[in-house]
């Protein structure tokens, strides 16, 4: 095996293109099934004011600092065969979301979700609230206004904050081997694949390849989020 | 006819408002300092701040009554509302931003037609143009035309003259003159400018403190020397209602008639948005009026009215003689000359001033 040959780096194999396959559809649908909650609950932070507001925004940045690993194993004592909620699913409707597909979505979901909010109540505060204003008196209620005022002028904010989800989830570990196993060709992510490939010796090509692609795609994501929030600033500027 | 009738208490912070007072049709200034609670006093009515106690309606549809707990929220008062920085919506176009109120109207409901109020207020050229590519006047025309389009019952307008240039603030008033003219609309206009506020209304509500000084007719309110010490700080003025009544393509004639004869005016300058017929404010120093006790025959000064001395007003070390000439004229003199002339409540004199020293506010 030679390490320095080109063909190396492009010959995927079918365990590698599922993986790389798998973690964008993951990536794309949790980041897609975060985006109604986190613009909801940016919206919720960025223009209500309440007491406990520091509790409740401790709360949903909590899957931010939290060992990922802790937060799989959260979601394994929730959801799982004989967790909390995931018993009741069993039981009644003889649904197993742990070590699924699904699992490997939600774990997504909620560590990708703190970010999300973030990016998203950035974006509703940099909108001037005399805009929603303006459409009340214009007859609109409020959420005529979210929707026709805020949020279209919050969408570049809006989009990073998808790319932003999106690329967490791709590079999502720690909770997906704890709540979605590694399993190969249906919960084994790129970051898992990468895993395997360094625990098996002679897999150094394959790591190298899933190493490529994970820097790729985290850079893309990286610099499209960061050109779209340059393009919200401007706007608000301009406006 | 609309009556808008409010008596209302509010606080916010230190600040305490406490205002009773009634709005008929027309135009009405409603007149302050910065801080008197005059922009407060507009949220209040559009419902962007909930009063504390007491009741807003208009006609006879209660809009705000703290002791039924009653509170219209802000979409359905039918209220037009210009903000003082217009508040365009940066992502729609002109034509979206003046649009966007129709979306919430039933068919019926709609009080105006869209061709009318972009010919009204002259901004067909801006229909495809986004926001940040128009002027601050032109800006302010859209933001009246989409507060019409919503088809209020009224239009309450806050600092319509600050957010623009000197030279431009009061190409505005044009058009609002006509929105109450030709639309019926009852019209309320905040400003902390006198000058620019007079140039547009006469009726007007004064504010001080977070409560009504006045309200009334601007002559009644000098006379009861509620307005000099405002006054005086940004200049005291007569304002003159004149009717236009030529225009050609470089110059335009005023005139003013009145029981004693006519006042005209002559400028070279071209006039825009105006139609003949329309009236023009004209306004006048009180130091460019001169009194006499007989017509003066061998002089200059064409325009001499004769009017009665209805009141002499006495403020601090100044004299101002309230004239009725066929509409009020309120004319500066010293101390030296009211007792030269003998001047004294009733008497007939004769007030001189040039074509000069009348300056067309617009």
């Amino acid at each position: 095996m030679h390490l320095l040959s080109m063909t190396n780096y492009i010959d995927f194999t079918t365990t590698e293109w599922d993986a790389i396959s798998l973690s964008l559809q993951v990536a794309f649908w949790s980041a897609l099934l975060c985006l109604p909650f986190a613009i909801f609950t940016g919206w919720f932070l960025a223009r209500r004011k309440f007491k406990a507001k520091f509790l409740f925004e401790g709360f949903i940045n909590l899957p931010l600092v939290l060992p990922p690993v802790a937060t799989g194993f959260i979601l394994l004592l929730l959801l799982g065969r004989n967790g909390l909620i995931g018993q009741y699913l069993n039981e009644m409707f003889g649904i197993k979301i742990a070590f699924s597909y699904y699992a490997a979505i939600i774990a997504s979901m909620i560590v990708a979700f703190p970010l999300s909010v973030r990016s998203m109540r950035l974006s509703i505060e940099m909108i001037d609230p005399a805009y929603e204003e303006a459409a009340k008196t214009l007859g609109a209620n409020r959420w005529q206004s979210f929707f026709r005022v805020t949020l279209p002028m919050a969408l570049p904010g809006i989009i990073s904050g998808f790319i932003l989800a999106f690329a967490r989830s791709l590079g999502e570990f720690g909770a997906t081997i704890i709540f979605a196993g590694n399993i190969a060709g249906e919960t084994q992510t790129l970051p898992l694949a990468l895993y395997s490939a360094i625990q098996i010796p002679g897999q150094e090509t394959s790591a190298f390849r899933l190493l490529i692609i994970a820097v790729l795609f985290s850079f893309i994501a990286m610099a499209g989020s960061e050109f779209l929030v340059k393009k919200l600033h401007h706007r608000k500027h301009k406006a | 006819m609309t009556t808008l009738s409010i008596d209302i208490k509010w606080s916010k912070d230190n600040f305490k408002l406490d205002i009773r007072a009634d709005f008929s049709e027309g135009i009405t200034g409603i007149f302050g300092s910065s801080g008197a609670g005059k922009s407060s006093l507009l949220q209040l009515i559009a419902g962007l701040e909930k009063i504390d106690e007491g009741q807003i309606k208009i006609g006879s549809d209660i809009l705000d009554h703290t002791e039924t707990k009653h509170f219209t929220p802000s979409h359905k008062r039918k209220l037009g509302y210009v903000f003082q920085e217009g508040r365009l919506f940066p992502h729609m176009n002109v034509r979206q931003n003046l649009l966007f109120g129709t979306k919430f109207l039933k068919n019926n409901e709609q009080q105006f037609n869209f061709n009318e109020i972009v010919e009204l207020l002259e901004i067909e050229p801006l229909l495809k143009k986004i926001p940040k590519q128009l002027s601050g006047g032109e800006k302010q025309r859209v933001a009246i035309g989409r507060s019409l389009l919503s088809s209020p019952r009224l239009l309450l307008m806050d600092e319509p003259f600050s957010a623009l240039d000197v030279s431009l603030r009061r190409q505005i008033i044009p058009f609002l003159t006509k929105i109450n003219k030709k639309l019926k609309l009852p019209i309320l206009v905040v400003s902390h400018d006198l000058p620019d506020l007079l140039s547009l209304s006469q009726k007007l509500l004064l504010v001080k403190n977070g409560q009504v000084l006045a309200q009334g007719n601007y002559f009644e309110l000098v006379e009861k020397d509620l307005l000099i010490d405002i006054m005086e700080a940004s200049g005291l003025n007569n304002v003159i209602s004149f009717k236009l009544t030529h225009v050609e393509t470089n110059y335009y004639e005023l005139s003013k008639k009145t029981e004693g004869g006519e006042l005209k005016i002559k400028r070279q300058k071209q006039m825009q948005h105006f139609e003949i017929g329309d009236n023009i404010n004209v306004s006048l120093r009180p130091e460019d009026i001169a009194i006499a006790l007989h017509q003066v025959k061998d002089v200059s000064i064409r325009n001499q009215l004769e009017g009665t001395i209805s009141s002499i007003i006495k403020h601090e070390n100044r004299i101002y003689c309230l004239v009725d000439v066929g509409f009020k004229l309120l004319v500066s003199i010293t101390e030296t000359s009211l007792n030269s002339l003998k001047l004294t409540q009733g008497k007939t004199v004769w007030c001189l001033f040039k074509s000069m020293a009348l300056k067309i506010n617009i």
